[in-house]
C-alpha cells in the first residue's frame, strides 16, 4: 500500500513534468523570437538605469534603436563618452565624441528671495507653482521645494542651506530628467551647459533691475560690468540678463571677480557646496551666508553658525 | 439559470472583497509591500496577477481533476505539483506573449516570472481544488466555472487592494510624516488600518 502510494506520486510528478517540459520545449521552437545579438551586446555595454534621456522607455528599447541606427550611437547622454566608446566598439563602428551636458540652475535666491505669501501645503516645487504662479515673488526664479532632488536618477542633486538645488558635476549626466521636472524648467531656470563650462550665471530674471532687487538680493542687475571685464567677449546682458557664451569662455573667473551681485559663480562651487555640506563645512564657503531661516526643511542638518 | 448566476457573483465579491486574499487572509504579502511604492508598478504587477492567477488556477484545476485526485496523492502531493504547473505554464506564456503581443510582454515583463511560484497564486490555485482550505467557509466542490470565477475574483481583490494601498502610499510619500515613522512603518501601520477596513465585511454574504 505505501510502495503504491509512493510509485503513484512519482508517476503523477513524472507525468507533469514531462507533459509540461514537451510543451516548454514546442513552445520554444514555435514561439522563438529572433533577438540580434548586437542588441544584448548594446544592452550590455549601456549603464542599465533606464533614466529615458535618450528618448526610450528602457536601455533594453535603447538598444535596439541603436542597433536599428533609428538614434545615433551617442545618444546616451548619461553614459557619455565611455559608453559611447563601448557602443562603438560593439557595432564595429567608428566612435565619435560626446558633448557631455551637465545641468545648471540659473538662480541664486533661495532663502535670501523673498516670498509673497506662506506656503505650507505639499512641499513641491510643481504644486506650489499652481498656486498663484508660486509663493517666490521672482517670476523666473527657484522655488526650492526640491523636485528636481527627487526626480534626478543619479542621485546628483542635493538642498543646501540655502534652499537652492546643488548639482554635483561628477554625478550628473545630463539626462535632463531635472529639466523636465522643473515647473521653471523651460523658461531655463535649470538649463543644459557644456560640462567643461567654467561660470554661471545665478540668475534667470528678465524684469527690471531695479525691481527685481526689490525681492532678491542675489539678482543679476544688469549692470554689464562682466560683459567689460571679459577678456574673451564671451560674456553679454542679453534681454536684462548676463548669459555666457560657453564656445568663447576661458574659465578666466574676471566676470566673477568683478560682479558686484555675486551672482556669476564659477560652476566648480556648486561641487563644492555639495561636498562641503557632506563634511558639515557648509557656511565656510565663501559668498553663500543664509540670510535668513524659514520653516522649510531641506537640508537634514542645519549649518551651525 | 438566475440562482447560479446570481451565486457566482456571490462567490466573485466573496474572494474579491470580503475574503480579500492580502487584507484579511494575509497571504502574498511580499508584493504588496514590495512593489506599492509606486502606482505605475503596482498596477502592472496587478495586471499580471489576475492574468497568471486565472490561468494558473484553471489548469492546476485540470490537473487536479484529472491526474492527482483519481489517483488519491493529491492531499500530499498538491504543492510540487502545482509548483511545477504554474512555472510552466508562465514560461509558456512568456514565451507565446514574447512572440504573439510584445506590446503586452514589455508591459507584463519583469512581473510574469515575479509571480511564479508567488505564494498568492498557489493559495488561489490550492482553494481552487480545495475550497475553504484557508479559511473560507465553502463545503462543497468547485465546478471548472467556479474555480475559474473564484480565482479571478481573488486576482482582482489582490489588484484592489494592491493598488489603493499604493495610492495611499504615494499620499503617503509628501504627507507630513513624523520622521521615526518615515517609510516602512508608516506602510505597516497604512495596512493595518486598511486590513480593518476589509476585515468589517466579513460575515456578509454568508460565504
Amino acid at each position: 500500500m505505501e510502495l503504491d502510494l509512493v510509485l503513484k506520486a512519482v508517476v503523477a510528478l513524472s507525468a507533469i513534468g514531462i507533459v509540461a517540459s514537451a510543451a516548454l520545449a514546442a513552445a520554444s521552437r514555435k514561439f522563438y523570437v529572433e533577438v540580434d545579438p548586437r542588441v544584448e551586446a548594446v544592452l550590455a555595454s549601456l549603464p542599465g538605469a533606464n533614466c529615458g534621456a535618450c528618448g526610450n522607455p528602457s536601455c533594453f528599447g535603447a538598444a535596439e534603436a541603436i542597433v536599428e541606427e533609428k538614434i545615433p550611437i551617442t545618444a546616451c547622454t548619461a553614459g557619455g563618452q565611455a559608453v559611447a566608446d563601448a557602443v562603438a566598439a560593439v557595432l564595429g563602428v567608428e566612435a565619435c565624441a560626446v558633448a557631455a551636458n551637465v545641468s545648471l540652475r540659473h538662480c541664486g535666491g533661495g532663502r535670501a528671495a523673498s516670498r509673497t505669501y506662506d506656503y505650507s501645503g505639499l512641499q513641491s516645487c510643481a504644486s506650489v507653482a499652481r498656486l498663484a504662479g508660486g509663493d517666490l515673488t521672482c517670476p523666473y526664479g527657484c522655488f526650492g521645494y526640491g523636485d528636481c532632488m527627487k526626480a534626478c536618477p543619479f542621485d546628483a542633486i542635493a538642498m543646501d542651506h540655502r534652499g537652492l538645488p546643488v548639482v554635483d558635476l561628477d554625478k550628473c549626466t545630463g539626462c535632463e530628467a531635472c529639466v523636465a521636472e522643473c515647473p521653471r524648467g523651460r523658461i531655463g531656470l535649470l538649463a543644459m551647459v557644456p560640462s567643461e563650462g567654467a561660470v554661471a550665471v545665478r540668475c534667470n530674471s528678465h524684469d527690471k533691475p531695479k525691481g527685481r532687487k526689490a525681492y532678491c538680493s542675489m539678482c543679476c542687475i544688469a549692470c554689464k560690468k562682466c560683459e567689460k571685464a571679459c577678456p574673451a567677449d564671451a560674456i553679454h546682458v542679453e534681454n536684462l540678463n548676463a548669459v555666457v557664451d560657453y564656445d568663447k569662455c576661458t574659465g578666466c573667473g574676471q566676470c566673477v571677480a568683478v560682479c558686484p551681485q555675486e551672482c556669476i559663480d564659477l560652476t566648480g562651487r556648486d561641487a563644492m557646496v555639495s561636498s562641503a555640506l557632506a563634511d558639515g563645512r557648509g557656511p565656510k564657503v565663501d559668498g553663500f551666508v543664509p540670510r535668513e531661516t524659514t520653516r522649510l526643511d531641506f537640508a537634514e542638518e542645519e549649518p551651525s553658525e | 439559470m438566475i440562482d447560479m448566476l446570481r451565486n457566482l457573483a456571490l462567490l466573485f465579491i466573496g474572494a474579491a472583497l470580503v475574503n480579500n486574499i492580502l487584507l484579511t487572509r494575509f497571504i502574498g504579502l511580499c508584493p504588496f509591500f514590495g512593489v506599492s511604492s509606486a502606482m505605475e508598478t503596482s498596477v502592472g504587477m496587478a495586471g499580471a496577477v489576475v492574468f497568471v492567477m486565472t490561468l494558473a488556477s484553471s489548469a492546476t484545476w485540470v490537473f487536479w481533476n484529472v491526474l492527482l485526485e483519481p489517483l488519491g496523492v493529491g492531499d500530499f502531493l498538491y504543492i510540487p505539483a502545482f509548483i511545477l504547473v504554474i512555472a510552466a505554464l508562465v514560461q509558456f506564456v512568456e514565451m507565446y506573449l514574447r512572440k504573439a503581443m510584445p506590446g503586452l510582454y514589455r508591459a507584463m515583463g519583469i512581473y510574469l516570472p515575479l509571480i511564479t511560484t508567488n505564494c498568492a497564486v498557489l493559495a488561489a490555485a490550492t482553494e481552487a481544488v480545495k475550497p475553504g482550505f484557508f479559511k473560507m467557509n465553502i463545503a462543497y466542490g468547485f465546478g471548472f466555472g467556479e474555480a475559474v470565477v473564484y480565482t479571478l475574483g481573488v486576482a482582482v481583490g489582490f489588484g484592489f487592494a494592491l493598488i489603493s494601498f499604493a495610492a495611499l502610499r504615494e499620499r503617503l510619500d509628501v504627507a507630513p510624516v513624523p520622521k521615526i515613522m518615515r517609510g516602512a512603518p508608516m506602510a505597516f501601520v497604512t495596512a493595518g488600518l486598511l486590513s480593518l477596513g476589509y476585515v468589517g465585511l466579513s460575515g456578509m454574504f454568508g460565504i
